[in-house]
């Protein structure tokens, strides 16, 4: 069963109307986008398009100039902190996992801070994430610095899934990896919104992840966002879309499209 | 029938969605509601206990609305201790079938050492560390003062911007906070002074004892602790903050020394603007002085001036001002030192920094006890 077929035609995450103005600069123009519940769906856009500001925006880690989020049909900034933890968990570009603490202290401490499990139930709880995310249990007491950047990832997608949250934002999931790590990586995202219908929200430049993973993907261009399938869009005539997509870099993320969808 | 509320705490409740409840007894129990990481730790008493029986049980779980991770997590443990699970939902059953195929270890545990290992194993290290650390200064000072002395003697090589505006920063920023400072010293030991000299009849002296303190070591002290916490610093800050981000290394690549382009310039400039900040705080110092005298003793700054001359002497004005490019030397280099010894990650250069404010303070108080000393034996 793939990740769109899945998709229910209800939305989890709406944005509307959102600005977002830095000095005279504006990077979103009343742009509106809605997230369904169980899709993967891909933020794709040049650099310096506002890719990170708008994920900071539907994460409420940003207020923006104007417009509103709604999680779940509710404000994003009126929802409580504990609720947020619930509802959503975001994999930052560089893992944010905290150096003083080990892996399992990191995914333990959401449960530490939201839930009432023992100390004992935490810890079988930590150990199922780290396998969930692919990393052995042994990796659970060595600190950050320890890692490898595929680790780091991974043990920071461990962590993002601590409270098993609805929505998953990942940013640049699989950027600073090697084909090998990445492709892993993608596999990880496909099974996770699979098992567990997971919604997951992905930040990336990575062609063969937008291909092979995505469902819909959301285009930022002219400070708008541009949503479709990855079929669709192929046959967009915006030319900076089609420059895009039809670049010599996404020939072989169109193979990759291919075989995946052959299986 | 057994209720399990959401679990909450008062501080932080996690959503209030429907609780878990365990309904049936005997050898057959069903499940309903929701089991999610909020209502597990309840349900799971009751069902761990009801578990540990021992006859063949069954758990039936058609009532149950939703399911999260640890919540299968706990269903799989059940599964394992000879509970048959019935009921099973489609999507629950791929999500136990999930988390059941998964490689499950216990988390590793550190392995403790005892308190005496550590104690042993933390003297152990830190001499170690120490005959490190003295050799890196030692040998650091010397590549310091060669590439400077090297500076010196061949001018083109260098940097006057950026000299200037190491002067800028580490002199010119830093004249408020030190003149305030050494005025305050100045009232400090005036005060103390004048209230241990007068049971003696003394209190005249007061003017001699803030003068020649002020000028021979307060003033100086001062402003070397200052700018060791205010520049040494910030040296080590932006030197770290450039290591870190390869800059260092792309200065090598291009084949420029970073001890030319980054710690010269610092070094030059701290020694020369130390000094003028330390005779800065002489003066500001003295004025101190004047104005104590004023409040304390009735003498007037007309008359406080007049009597400068007779308690002090151009050699308590040197043995200061001679001191300052000596400790600038030290700070800047132990600064700079530290900065290239950063590493990797940006909390390296916090800890980077303290050592270098902590060592190039030490560096400057044993320096100035072994310059007491040697004026002493040189009657200066």
């Amino acid at each position: 069963m793939t990740a769109r077929a899945k998709a229910h035609a209800e939305p989890i995450l709406t944005a509307r109307g959102i600005v977002n103005r830095f000095g005279k600069q504006v990077v979103h123009d009343r742009l509106s986008l809605e997230i369904m519940r169980g899709e993967i769906i891909g933020i794709a856009g040049g650099s310096g398009s506002g890719k990170s500001v708008l994920l900071k925006t539907l994460v409420g880690l940003h207020l923006p100039s104007a417009g509103e989020v709604l999680l779940n049909g509710k404000a994003v900034q009126s929802i409580s902190a504990a609720e947020k933890a619930a509802l959503i968990g975001v994999l930052f570009q560089q893992g944010a996992l905290f150096s003083s603490l080990s892996v399992a202290q990191n995914i333990m401490l959401p449960m530490r801070e939201h839930t009432t499990l023992a100390a004992v139930q935490q810890e079988q709880v930590a150990a199922m994430k780290l396998a969930l995310a692919g990393l052995p249990a042994d990796s659970g007491i060595k600190f950050p610095a320890a890692l490898s950047g595929g680790m780091v990832k991974r043990a920071a997608f461990a962590r993002a899934l601590a409270l098993d949250p609805k929505i998953l934002f990942l940013d640049e999931p699989t950027s600073d990896l090697d084909p090998i790590a990445a492709s892993g990586i993608d596999a990880l995202i496909r099974q996770l919104n699979e098992s567990l219908g997971i919604t997951v929200v992905i930040v990336t430049h990575d062609l063969t992840t937008l291909f092979t993973v995505c469902g819909r993907i959301a285009v930022l261009v002219d400070r708008k966002v541009t949503v479709d399938t990855a079929d669709k869009l192929l046959q967009s005539d915006h030319p900076w879309i089609h420059e895009f997509f039809h670049g010599p870099r996404a020939e072989g993320a169109m193979k990759a499209r291919k075989k995946s969808h052959g299986n | 029938m057994i209720s399990v509320p959401a679990a909450r705490r008062s501080t932080s409740p996690v959503s209030p969605g429907p609780a878990a409840t365990v309904s049936g007894d005997g050898d057959q129990l069903a499940l309903q509601g929701a089991l999610e990481i909020a209502t597990i730790t309840a349900a799971g008493k009751v069902l761990t206990k009801w578990s540990k029986q021992g006859h063949p049980r069954s758990l039936d779980i058609a009532g149950l609305d939703s399911l999260d991770t640890p919540g299968a997590l706990f269903l799989c443990g059940l599964r394992d201790k000879g509970v048959k699970l019935t009921g099973v939902k489609a999507g629950h059953a791929v999500l136990l079938e999930l988390i059941g195929g998964l490689d499950l270890k216990p988390l590793p545990k550190v392995e403790a050492v005892a308190r005496w290992r550590q104690i042993v194993i933390q003297i152990g290290k830190g001499a170690h560390d120490a005959r490190h650390e003295a050799l890196d200064i030692i040998t650091f000072l010397g590549r310091a003062a060669s590439w400077t002395v090297n500076s010196l003697l061949h001018p083109a090589c260098l940097r006057p911007a950026a000299i200037s505006r190491h002067i800028a920063e580490t002199g010119i920023h830093a004249l408020p906070i030190i003149g305030l400072m050494a005025v305050m010293i100045a009232i400090v030991i005036g005060y103390q002074g004048v209230a241990q000299l007068r049971p003696y009849g003394g209190e005249d002296f007061t003017i001699n004892l803030v003068a020649v303190s002020v000028l021979r070591e307060m003033g100086v002290l001062i402003t070397a602790i200052m700018v060791a916490g205010r520049s040494g610093s910030a040296f080590t800050a932006e030197i770290g903050v450039m290591k870190t981000r390869e800059e260092v290394d792309a200065l090598q690549v291009m084949g420029i020394e970073p001890m030319q382009v980054l710690v010269v310039p610092r070094v030059i400039a701290l020694v020369i603007t130390l000094p003028l900040l330390t005779f800065f705080a002489d003066i500001m110092g003295l004025i101190g002085g004047a104005a104590i005298s004023q409040f304390l003793l009735d003498v007037s700054p007309m008359q406080y001036l007049n009597r400068l001359p007779q308690v002090v002497d151009g050699s308590d004005l040197f043995v200061g001002l001679f001191k300052a490019p000596i400790f600038a030397f030290f700070i800047a280099v132990t600064g700079c030192m530290h900065g290239l010894r950063v590493s990797g990650s940006a909390e390296s250069v916090g800890r980077e920094t303290t050592r270098a404010v902590v060592k190039s303070i030490f560096l400057v108080l044993v320096l100035d006890a072994f310059f007491s000393i040697l004026f002493e034996r040189l009657g200066v």
